[in-house]
């Protein structure tokens, strides 16, 4: 058992290096960062200020509505694609180690990618608020900011996203080719978007993220609980559907 | 004799395709086997079965005496591949490269320098690999498939995108390593030249079936040979040649005696020496050739000349 634990750690180490100077993590610097960077040029253009609870609140809500899932389904297929790309799989699979650990190894990186940029975001939010509050002045955010509060409601936001990262990796690793991943991650976004109010978003991967913002809290706490459990159900498909195909 | 590769009855279908059809391969310790075979004749797919890629249908391989199938991370301990993937990532160096498989094999960090050095790749090896050339990147391959100094090579295709020069050292490199290491090296190849001059032993397939395998002179011996006769005299040599039960053929100022399998050389070039010299006709050359790996696998693949992989490049 301590060898099968130190041959994981090694894949996840090399995993972590892969992304040195790759696009997945650049993306996953700039993907929040654009959020900011609208919240900082829309409170310039603005009259009137607004309290920092709903400030926030719209970063939340950029973020979970529109930016991650996108987010997701850009890193997912980047991180898919460094191995499809160099046609890598051949020689990992070739080496001593089990088959799973990579996929499981990869699901764990996008995993703390997808909880990095969310503390990214918050990190950002205030940053970009308060800089544009101190250029224009009769736009600064007023009242508390419940900072522990935003930063509790994205990382319910993250963790909800299980199920949305779980669906995009396996799609982005099972096939070799961007459009699939793209395809789906699109589509779902599109209806996650159009069909907002729907019931039914609350099971919606895509969707399940945004519901963390409902007013209703048993929805909220519903939405993470089928992002939770389906992302752990999906997790462990992907991780016994990858790692028992051949490499062709 | 002990083997480094045996595989019993391997089986792969495609399909309905059968790309890999009751293969017996023997890859004897210590040796540098040459694994031919046209374009789809299931190289590659061999390849993978052994590295446990792929599933066979049938059959077993083993690599050192250990079931690729049954035991597959224990048999890949002892594998370093270089497969004609690559498989290098771009955006890292290629000292960045080899430290993945490195830390992955739970090897020091003093494996890189000794592979880089062996591939002469030191001195690039803070490049990003995007920046290589195909070469470069074909030795950077080869540095990561030799880390912690496996007991078997197998190699695809190694010498692709390699120039002349580069061509020359590796086989100088195969076949030393054997000697310097310990090591069976099974490499597949269209470089029929390359291959007869580094392999000790050749193995044929022709439609996913082993058709012959064994070292490379005896392969060579039960094959026809040929002796080229220098001679100012040509028709009246073919005659006399041809009264001896000698096939012979015209060929520039010369003849062409073709001599059956199994047929010693130099026996015969003395043989017809002396009834030429009887008939007094003057002989200025006799050289008794052995077949060349290309004509013998053209030979035993049955392969039309236009059809063979080196006609086209």
């Amino acid at each position: 058992m301590p060898r099968l634990r130190s041959d994981f750690s090694a894949v996840l180490i090399v995993e972590l290096i892969k992304l040195r100077r790759s696009l997945a993590l650049l993306l996953a610097a700039v993907a929040p960062a654009l959020v900011a960077v609208f919240l900082f040029f829309n409170l310039l253009r603005m009259e009137k200020p607004g309290p920092w609870a709903m400030a926030l609140q719209s970063s939340a809500a950029i973020w979970a509505f529109f930016m991650l899932p996108m987010s997701v389904t850009a890193l997912t297929a980047l991180v898919a694609h460094t191995e499809h790309g160099s046609r890598s799989w051949e020689h990992l699979r070739a080496l001593p180690l089990p088959a799973w650990h990579w996929y499981a190894a990869k699901l764990l990186c996008v995993l703390g990618l997808v909880l990095a940029m969310s503390l990214w975001l918050a990190v950002l939010t205030p940053a970009a608020l308060g800089l544009g509050g101190w250029l224009n002045p009769p736009a600064a955010p007023t009242g508390a900011m419940h900072y522990s509060d935003f930063l509790l409601l994205l990382t319910r936001i993250a963790v909800s996203a299980s199920l949305l990262v779980a669906l995009q990796l396996w799609v982005a690793l099972r096939f070799s080719s961007f459009v699939p991943a793209l395809a789906l991650g699109i589509g779902g976004t599109f209806f996650a978007v159009v069909a907002t109010s729907a019931r039914i978003g609350v099971v919606l991967p895509w969707q399940i993220p945004v519901n963390q913002l409902a007013s209703d809290p048993a929805r909220a706490d519903l939405a993470l609980l089928v992002g939770l459990i389906g992302g752990a159900l999906a997790c462990g498909w992907l991780l016994h559907d990858l790692a028992r195909r051949e490499v062709v | 004799m002990a083997l480094a590769i045996e595989t019993v009855d391997l089986c792969r279908r495609f399909g309905e395709r059968l790309v890999v059809d009751r293969i017996h391969l023997q890859v004897p310790e210590r040796s540098v086997y040459g694994f031919l075979g046209r374009n789809g004749a299931g190289k590659t797919t061999t390849i993978k079965l052994l590295l446990g890629l792929l599933r066979p249908d049938a059959g077993r391989a083993l690599v050192c005496g250990i079931d690729v199938v049954q035991d597959r991370r224990l048999a890949a301990r002892k594998i370093g591949a270089l497969l004609d993937t690559l498989g290098l990532y771009g955006h890292l160096s290629g000292r960045e490269n080899l430290d993945l498989t490195r830390r992955l094999l739970g090897l020091p960090r003093t494996e890189i320098e000794r592979v880089l050095e062996i591939t002469e790749m030191t001195r690039h090896a803070a490049r990003p690999v995007s920046h290589y050339s195909l070469g470069m990147r074909q030795r950077l391959g080869l540095a990561r498939a030799l880390l912690g100094s496996p007991e078997v090579l197998l190699l695809d295709e190694p010498g692709n995108g390699l120039d002349p020069e580069g061509i020359g050292e590796l086989r100088v490199f195969l076949k030393s390593l054997p000697e310097r290491t310990g090591a069976t090296v099974l490499v597949s190849s269209h470089q029929l030249g390359e291959i007869e001059q580094t392999c000790t032993h050749v193995g044929i397939l022709a439609d996913g079936r082993l058709v012959c395998q064994g070292r490379l002179q005896e392969l060579k011996a039960g094959f026809d040979s040929e002796i080229l006769i220098g001679t100012p005299s040509p028709a009246a040599a073919e005659a006399l040649l041809r009264k001896h039960g000698i096939a012979v053929e015209t060929r520039g100022d010369g003849l062409l005696a073709h001599l059956p399998a199994g047929a010693l050389g130099q026996q015969m070039a003395a043989m017809i020496n002396h009834s030429l010299w009887q008939a007094g006709i003057e002989v200025h050359a006799l050289v008794p050739r052995q077949p060349s790996l290309e004509s013998l696998f053209r030979a035993i693949g049955s392969m039309p000349a236009h059809e063979h992989p080196l006609a086209s490049s």
